[in-house]
């Protein structure tokens, strides 16, 4: 959101994270995802597979990481639908659902369905979408906008 | 390690209030003085202040000084800030109660608040979106707790037969105990009929199903039972034990949605300090952030079995004259639910029902329990105060 201190822009107040290499660690998560994967991180030691992706082990404790694929798709078990009061940032209807990839059952919210069109048991696939860009100070006054994704569901 | 009992407690009208920060945290302090004339801020060698939105809607961090100076507290021994959201007040209580014990500290004031409504609407929802996981849930738009609530609720409805109607009568049980209760946010009566017809929020969770957004503070004072002696003339109430779990946070981690296993496990380490079992409890004040919630709590703090608390809120059995009355002073149904001070307001509320100079008394009491979880069900935090020590 805009604040009116001279039109500047509270990026860590907004509502989604920093994506790029200079931010963020686990930056192939982005990449990923604009390639139209969910990934995440497997432990080369002892084998966990944790959601979200880490930078540590949080099993062994090892950095021994690698990039594996989730699925994309999976079985819808619950479905809420917020008719009012969404938060600045989100339309409304709201409209979220337990999804069951099988590996990992994930809260998410379910982009392009009307109230009532989604049911349990229904199919539902990945949805990446651009978000807001990120202005980075550059050298001599310069702005550097850095563009960001993120991920919801959408019925299949 | 030495005993701890808790010696005052008070708290400042809540609701949507024409104030700061700063101000309900005055109101609040001035509340816990009164209520027990004999100790005074002169008295306080540590001061624990729990606000979970400080940073956010005031803009203002490093706040234990501040309220310190505003009461006149000068701490020697703790000055100190705690935050775990919607569990903060009952948080600050179990690390001054720590403190306590281990000759840290002598006589801590807990007190907790927050200043929730701010000039724009759009910013007191947008705020509790920086309580769920940042990078992964509040994206999701899963900061607002509804959502996340009523996937619970239509789970346990699925799972266990739990109805509506259930649901509807825990917030009809917690705004009748509060209406007496002067400082809280609401003090009307609802009927079944009024519940159940309400706007819905997130189905099946209507307006009455859900706990409103507070401005609000609440504090509380503990001593070490050898000060406490002299520093009340009231009957001593003391802090029996006390446990937090958590094995998640973000909601792809939730080991499972109707059976909530920190609370399961907080509750136990609870009752094996204190010493007691869960058909000892005489009075519960439980985290109601929704009707759905306190129906899950009777469960797995082991009032009834898994699946019955329905049937357990339907018969009657947590209402006054029943098994375990809960939520006597209205809950967070009814009092509202400032985060810093909830826990704290629970705690103010066991320490009367034991002392028995409650608003709505439950006859006879002399073990008492406070609940709450946080976040997405992330954490729970279970607290157990008893009349006597065995
Ligand atoms: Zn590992």
């Amino acid at each position: 959101m805009m604040g009116m201190m001279e039109g500047k822009y509270a990026v860590t107040m907004d509502l989604y994270p920093l994506e790029s290499k200079e931010w963020n660690r686990i930056y192939p998560f982005y990449d990923h995802l604009k390639e139209g994967r969910l990934t995440t991180t497997v432990c080369k030691d002892c084998g966990k597979k944790a959601y979200p992706p880490r930078v540590i082990c949080p099993e062994c404790l090892s950095e021994n990481l690698e990039w594996v694929d989730l699925p994309t798709r999976g079985r819808v078990l619950v479905v809420t639908e917020e008719e009012v009061g969404a938060p600045l940032g989100f339309k409304t209807p709201l409209i979220h659902a337990i999804v069951d990839l099988g590996e990992l059952i994930l809260f998410t919210k379910m982009t392009g369905v009307k109230m009532g069109e989604l049911k349990e048991g229904d199919e539902a696939k990945l949805h990446v979408f651009p978000v807001d860009s990120v202005p980075v100070d550059g050298k001599k006054g310069t702005v550097i906008w850095q563009e960001r994704v993120f991920y919801a569901f959408t019925k299949a | 390690m030495r005993n701890v009992c808790v010696i005052a407690g008070g708290q400042c009208q809540w609701g949507v209030r024409q104030a700061t920060e700063r101000d309900l945290f005055q109101e609040a302090g001035k509340a816990c003085f009164e209520d027990n004339k004999i100790i005074t801020n002169k008295d306080i060698d540590g001061l624990i202040v729990g606000s979970a939105f400080t940073e956010r809607c005031s803009f203002q961090t490093h706040l234990a000084p501040l309220v310190a100076e505003h009461l006149g507290i000068k701490p020697k021994n703790i000055c100190a800030r705690v935050e775990l959201l919607c569990a903060t007040g009952s948080t600050g209580i179990i690390m001054a109660a720590a403190l306590i014990k281990s000759g840290e500290a002598d006589v801590v004031m807990v007190i907790g608040g927050e200043k929730l409504y701010t000039p724009q609407r759009w910013e007191v929802n947008y705020t509790a979106l920086a309580a769920s996981d940042h990078d992964f849930d509040t994206g999701m738009g899963l900061g607002l707790p509804p959502p996340a609530f009523a996937a619970v609720a239509k789970q346990h409805m699925k799972l266990y037969g739990t109805t509506e109607e259930q649901l509807a009568m825990v917030s009809i049980k917690n705004r009748r105990n509060g209406l007496n209760n002067s400082k809280g946010q609401y003090k009307e009566e609802i009927t079944l009929e009024v519940a159940m017809n309400a706007r819905a929020i997130v189905r099946p969770l209507k307006l009455f199903d859900c706990c409103p957004v507070t401005d609000g503070a609440a504090a509380i004072i503990l001593a070490a039972e050898e000060k406490a002696k002299y520093l009340t003339d009231k009957p001593l109430v003391y802090f029996r034990g006390s446990a937090q779990a958590s094995l998640h946070n973000m909601s792809a981690n939730m080991p499972s949605w109707t059976t909530w296993e920190a609370l399961k496990i907080a509750a136990q380490q609870a009752y094996n300090k204190a010493r007691v079992t869960p058909q000892d409890i005489d009075v519960a004040q439980t985290h109601d952030c929704f009707t759905i919630s306190e129906i899950i709590e009777y469960e797995d703090l082991g009032f009834c079995q898994k699946g019955e608390g329905g049937w357990f809120i339907e018969e009657g059995k947590s209402d006054f004259g029943g098994q375990v009355p809960v939520n006597t002073d209205g809950g967070l149904l009814s009092s509202g639910h400032p985060f810093g001070a909830t826990g704290i307001r629970q705690g103010i509320e066991i320490i009367r029902q034991l002392r028995g100079d409650a608003v709505r008394q439950v006859e006879g009491a002399r073990i008492g329990l406070t609940h709450n979880l946080s976040g997405l069900m992330a954490a729970h935090t279970v607290l157990i105060y008893g009349r006597d020590l065995e």
